[in-house]
């Protein structure tokens, strides 16, 4: 501040020694020296340093009241004490969780949600803080392929590995609470780990240190009474169901909650977001399973020069449908590098084993699909092999139903999970079919019988398989008449609203590739001599093949887009 | 010799530390900050005020070379005691925004803003303005202040405009928020003087918050009710369950802006029972009788038909203040933004005059301020008083200031200038050519706003200075002149218990902005008046002019030395004359029972209800009623909006809450796109069904641009202060 004052001071004097200032002559340098000014910081210079060596935390005085007395003992742990009375929506804890923590931007691990609800007499507007739960059993922990989340033996604190995450995000799927965020700059999740290092140092963790009301603390629980409160379903009104992971923090007030509360965001619908990989990876995985189980049904049935034919181009044509649905699970990978690492998994999770069954699956299927051209390969050890690539790929498939069942969302319950699933293989696996058929019409006369004998059965097949498929999915739109907010009742909302144009397009290429191509092939003969009728029969098989894959696709995003996820009180969205 | 060893092959499938882990590793900070986040930590921290709100919390700032790189609240600082908002906290987020206005700008012929350097902007300036006066006269110039930025600002500010420029008519946005309390206070106690130190809240036995969401609106001052040890009776007045309401022991949700008809009928029960501080009344305050007088006509019938409250729960209001030992009255906007504010919080000062609830810890009549430096614009904008709370019309006080600041007394006004609407009014008349907006956002914020943005598109000369060039009003601006913002630059700021606090310049401004002391130094430069202000020099420069401003005013602060004593002393209130010896760190005014004007007496002050300026009718069937969103908001977002995690925890859509019993008349459901309109616009917003609002009414946040599109153009008739709390609108399905 001197310097400005005495710079600006001899300007001054040679302004009003020229009696007028017009700017002219100074006001340039003037600027040039209020911008330069500008950049200079003053605030360590102009006021006494504070004393840098004093380690001791001066909040401690605050928060010492807030902190255990002594550490969990055996069948102890820690866990967040929430006062609902005290909790007052400012929102401190989420902004220093944020800074305290060095987060990056828009990044916090606690979040604040409102519950609203009562009558008019006597309403309720209730703020709740909220951050990982540190569950005495972690959907998390069980879902990671690869380890990365531990449970400390003693704490109970549930903490993410970030140098073992692969980045596959399928612990926030798993997670009840929407804890695990997903970091896209860096390929993997992030939580809250309790401030693990400032507890371990005696320090409050970011958000206890930071609520003006003192609302959030860290206290030790027994896990038995966790439990018993979990089973009583005593956790907090409208949160989701606390026996899936038995969430420790305990939620205190003394009001008692009017029977309509419910979170602010209740019946706000927001599509989820949609992962394309996945969505690519399980539908060509459900297509090449169902290739295969197709393809070995029909050669064991066909006669074996055609069937020597049918194999060379099916095998090959379902595993390369395997290879590319493969390398797209990898695109979903955050650090697809590490991804070896799932072999770790294998006894709790179900994406381990999925990834587990489809390699096996499409080494096999490779083996399967060469087994042709290598030489001394039997034909009752090569029927076996196809068999066996069958059976693991629809173990494959069954661990891929079992990772979205595992979840315990409504709309990926078993039966839904698996009908789609199911009838996706045997869908795709014909249309699949047909297709290789085609490939072996263009340059083979065998075609005839196929389209003939065989063909009828598969056109009427998909005929019904797709028709059931389509039911079945039109089935959900009972749920808008429910007249509660069911999980599936939003799915249908969902699903007739926002996505109401890729549902119509999904039913549009069902209809197209599973009913009217099908139908048209069972209602036309196609002579084999007759090219324009071979062209036809091409432009037909093209169509029914896009169109079912193109659907199937469509039903895919669907499945995740109207999966409503379930998650702590929101704020408000409307 | 193997390549891996076992462990290492063991890492390979499980690894428990690495490059990602070890970045979100701690370090203990020093400093007694605890563990902070290694990259950051500080090798140097400061302490300063928080450029929101009126709170004035302390922020202890982390530094590295100088430079902010975090910080967290000041755990000594009186006010906050390591405690902030979420605001707070995201303080140093918000200057690193890619709207920030890094160059002056200048609206081409075309429509475009284009980029130029400070030399010419500023010949622009003094080319457009002073061609305007002289085409129009020398009041054809106004200017829009602020509470935002530093009082040594607000100071320059004032006394270029008017001293040097010429100008006559120059307000604050602080019309918008506090003009109601200035008028009250004055007329009641002699001065602008909000009486009470934060401490109050936890000495008191019974907290009146009137028109007021504390938790949300002041969460740090809501800190401080909870920490009262003497679990005090809680009494909310509010038309909504708020979430202060909600933690309140009594909530009177009464018919909007019928507050004045209930403190009568209080004052009237209390009266008849005798439960008065005769002795205080007698010998401290001035027109009582009139006003006992008054109140007879507010029998609890009236009050109970007029407010919609029921019997018990007026008399049980009025039982808890009798009852009280300390009884603290507070009140914020529900208050000041009304067509009778001024009568209301004089009706509020009132009971606690009558009642003996003032000078002593836990009372007083308190208003609570908005904007971080609304005090200092108070105190010393030199827009409604000469510098250091003087008058304009009077001679002895020109001649004061005039010698203070080494200038002709003639170069002060002797007029009063126009307030905000009388401003915006004169440019509809034609009467003002040219704007000069510093640090507010009319085009969001000024009520009935699809008016305003006509009428200030009439002006030949539009000029915004702000810290971004996106806000409503910069959008229309002819010419944007980049300002550096909090923590970019030195001053001070006065709190709401009226506490000075230090800002330092922790962060270096982008591109080319410059404080706004310095804009207005340069201003004075070119405008030629130069040698006028060739001692303000610097914030600290004028500090000093300020002080000696103050001089046996009763903000006297000639007993501070320089803003490092502010520093070091955690903030100091104001009066802090020279020889004060009283340095404890919370003091209140009136403790000996003398107030402001000549007498000494504090006066009673009354008037009639009058209705709501526009009833509900038939076409427009509901009350509107605006107010704060949530506590990750503040005003116009325009900085708070600049933080993602703040974004991400404010509402994602505009909303209007309205009852579910109203809503399903008119076939509204939960989250249904409605259509909001009043005589003067139309808006579309999301329904959000709540019993929280009473039927018949509706509430809309005031942070979402379109609010004030519904929003009518009443003032209360002594402050001034835009009534932004009620209006009648109807709604309406959307489709």
């Amino acid at each position: 501040m001197s310097r400005i004052s005495t710079e600006i001071a001899q300007k001054n004097t040679v302004c009003s020694a020229g009696s007028r200032c017009d700017g002219d002559d100074d006001g340039p340098s003037l600027i040039a020296f209020l911008l330069d000014d500008q950049q200079s910081l003053t605030a360590v210079d102009e006021f006494c340093r504070q004393d840098e060596r004093q380690s001791k935390p001066a909040m401690a005085k605050y928060y010492t009241k807030l902190m255990p007395t002594a550490p969990p003992g055996p069948g102890q742990q820690y866990a967040f004490d929430v006062d609902l009375d005290r909790c007052s929506g400012c929102k401190a804890c989420v902004t220093a969780c944020h800074s305290l923590n060095g987060l990056d931007t828009g990044e916090s691990f606690r979040d604040v949600g409102l519950l609203v609800g009562g009558t008019t007499a006597n309403p309720l507007l209730q703020h709740v803080t909220t951050a990982c739960h540190h569950c005495v059993d972690p959907a998390c922990l069980t879902a990671c392929p690869v380890n990365a989340f531990e449970k400390d033996a003693h704490t109970g604190i549930v903490k993410h590995l970030d140098d073992q995450c692969i980045g596959c995000q399928y612990c926030i799927l798993a997670c009840p609470y929407e804890v695990p965020r997903y970091h896209r700059g860096k390929g993997i999740v992030r939580k809250c780990d309790m401030c693990s290092e400032r507890l371990s140092a005696e320090e409050a963790p970011a958000c206890v240190q930071a609520c003006p009301q003192q609302a959030i603390s860290i206290a030790v629980v027994d896990v038995e009474q966790v439990i018993e409160d979990s089973e009583a379903n005593h956790f907090l009104p409208a949160a989701p169901e606390p026996r899936i992971t038995l969430p420790t923090t305990r939620y205190r007030t003394k009001r008692v909650f009017p029977r309509n509360t419910l979170p602010v965001d209740y019946y706000s619908l927001n599509p989820q977001t949609p992962h394309w990989p996945l969505i690519i990876m399980l539908v060509l995985t459900q297509l090449s399973v169902g290739a295969f189980v197709i393809g070995t049904v029909l050669e064991s049935a066909l006669a074996a020069g055609i069937a020597a034919a049918f194999h060379a181009v099916h095998s090959t044509n379902a595993l390369l449908f395997g290879l590319l649905a493969l390398a797209a699970s990898v695109l979903h990978l955050g650090r697809p590098l590490w991804s070896f690492r799932v072999i770790v998994g294998l006894k709790h999770s179900w994406l381990s084993r999925e990834i587990l069954a489809f390699g096996v699956f499409a080494v096999l299927a490779a083996l399967y699909a060469a087994s042709n051209r290598l030489p001394g390969i039997a034909d009752g050890p090569r029927r076996m092999l196809g068999w066996s690539v069958s059976v693991f790929g629809l173990a494959g498939l069954f661990c891929s139903i079992m990772i979205y069942v595992f979840t315990q969302r409504e709309f990926w319950s078993f039966a839904n999970t698996a009908t789609r699933f199911l009838l996706t293989a045997a869908v795709l696996g014909i249309a699949a079919t047909w297709l290789t058929i085609l490939l072996i019409g263009l340059g083979s006369p065998s075609l005839r019988e196929l389209t003939r004998g065989t063909g009828r059965i598969l056109a009427l097949s998909l005929v019904a398989a797709m028709s059931g498929k389509l039911l079945f999915e039109a089935a959900l739109f009972r749920h808008l008449a429910t007249r509660t907010n069911s999980p599936l009742k939003r799915a249908a909302q969902l699903t007739a609203g926002e996505l109401s144009n890729a549902a119509l397009a999904r039913f549009a290429c069902g209809l197209l590739g599973g009913v009217a191509m099908p139908l048209f092939l069972l209602l036309r003969t196609f002579p084999s001599g007759n090219d324009e009728m071979q062209l036809l029969l091409s432009v037909v098989v093209a169509i029914l093949f896009l169109a079912c894959l193109t659907g199937e696709l469509l039903e895919r995003y669907l499945f995740f887009a109207a999966a409503a996820a379930p998650r702590m009180p929101g704020g408000l969205r409307p | 010799m193997t390549v891996f060893s076992a462990r290492s092959w063991a890492s390979l499938f499980h690894q428990r530390d690495g490059r990602l882990t070890r970045e979100q590793q701690l370090t203990p900070g020093g400093f007694g900050l605890g563990r902070v986040p290694e990259s950051n930590k500080p090798d140097a921290t400061t302490q300063m005020v928080c450029g929101y709100c009126a709170t004035g919390c302390g922020l202890n700032i982390h530094l590295q070379q100088g430079e902010a790189v975090g910080l967290t609240p000041t755990v000594d600082y009186v006010v906050n005691r390591g405690m902030a908002c979420s605001k707070g906290w995201e303080a140093l987020t918000v200057l690193a925004a890619p709207d920030r206005a890094t160059t002056p700008l200048l609206r081409e012929v075309s429509g475009q803003l284009k980029p130029i350097g400070w030399d010419a902007a500023l010949k622009e300036f003094v080319s457009r303005f002073k061609q305007i006066q002289s085409r129009h006269g020398e009041h054809s110039l106004a200017f829009l202040s602020t509470g935002q930025i530093a009082t040594e600002e607000m100071a320059f500010l004032g006394a270029l405009a008017k001293f040097g420029m010429g100008m006559l008519h120059g307000d604050g946005n602080t019309r918008q928020c506090m003009a109601t309390s200035v008028v009250a206070y004055k007329q009641s106690f002699g001065f602008d003087a909000p009486p009470y130190t934060y401490r109050d809240f936890e000495e008191s036995d019974v907290i009146v918050l009137v028109g007021s969401n504390l938790s949300i609106a002041h969460p740090i001052l809501w800190e401080r009710v909870t920490r009262n040890p003497h679990d005090p009776e809680i009494i909310v007045i509010d038309p909504r369950m708020t979430e202060t309401a909600m933690q309140a022991s009594q909530h009177l949700p009464l018919f909007p802006k019928s507050d004045l008809t209930l403190f009568y009928g209080v004052a009237r029960i209390l009266i008849e029972n005798g439960c008065i501080d005769r002795d205080f009344i007698d010998a401290h305050t001035d027109g009582f009788d009139r006003f006992a007088e008054h109140t007879r006509g507010f029998t609890l019938t009236r009050v109970v038909t007029e407010t919609g409250l029921s019997d018990e729960a007026v008399l049980q209001f009025a039982r808890t203040i009798a009852h009280g030992r300390r009884v603290s009255f507070w009140w914020t906007m529900g208050v000041n933004q009304s067509h009778q504010g001024v009568r209301t919080a004089q009706a509020i000062i009132n009971l606690a005059l009558m009642t003996g609830n003032i000078g002593r810890p836990g009372t007083g009549a308190n208003s609570i301020t908005g904007q971080c430096n609304a005090m200092g614009s108070r105190l010393f904008s030199n827009t409604t008083n000469l510098l250091g709370g003087h008058d304009f019309t009077n001679e002895q006080h020109r001649r004061k200031i005039a010698g203070i600041l080494g200038i002709e007394s003639a170069r002060i006004p002797a007029k009063n200038g126009w307030a905000y609407h009388e401003i915006i009014e004169g440019i509809l008349r034609g009467r003002i050519k040219g704007l000069w907006v510093i640090g507010t956002n009319p085009a969001h914020s000024w009520i009935n706003q699809n008016q305003c943005r006509d009428i200030l598109d009439r002006l030949d000369f539009l000029v915004v200075q702000d810290m971004y060039h996106s806000t409503e009003t910069a959008q229309r601006a002819d010419l944007i002149l980049p300002a550096a913002g909090w923590g970019e630059k030195e001053g001070t700021f006065i709190n709401s218990e009226r506490r000075f606090g230090v800002l330092k310049k922790v962060a270096r401004a982008p591109g080319e902005a410059l404080a706004d002391f310095n804009i207005f130094k340069l201003v004075s430069e070119y405008w030629g008046c130069g040698e006028m202000f060739a001692r303000w020099n610097s914030p600290a420069d004028v500090f000093q002019t300020l002080k000696e401003c103050s001089r046996s005013q009763p903000c006297d602060i000639t007993g501070i030395d320089d803003v490092r004593m502010i520093d070091e002393r955690g903030g100091i209130q104001w009066p802090f004359p020279a020889g004060c010896c009283d340095d404890s760190p919370e003091r209140r005014l009136f403790e000996d029972g003398v107030f402001f004007h000549s007498d000494g007496r504090a006066k009673f002050l009354c008037g009639d209800p009058k209705p709501l300026p526009e009833p509900t009718t038939a076409r427009f069937p509901f009350i509107l009623l605006t107010g704060r969103g949530s506590a990750s908001q503040w005003h116009t977002e325009t900085r708070t909006a600049k933080s993602a995690l703040l974004r991400k925890l404010s509402p994602q859509n505009p909303y209007a809450e309205i009852n579910p019993a109203d809503a399903r008349t008119l076939g509204i459901a939960q989250n249904d796109r409605i259509i909001l309109a009043s005589q003067r616009g139309r808006i579309r917003v999301r329904a959000f069904l709540t019993p929280a609002v009473q039927p018949g009414q509706i509430f809309l946040p005031m942070h979402d641009e379109s609010t004030n599109q519904l929003t009518d153009s009443v003032f209360d008739p002594y402050s001034k202060q835009p009534a932004y709390k009620a209006c009648a609108v109807r709604a309406i399905r959307d489709g």
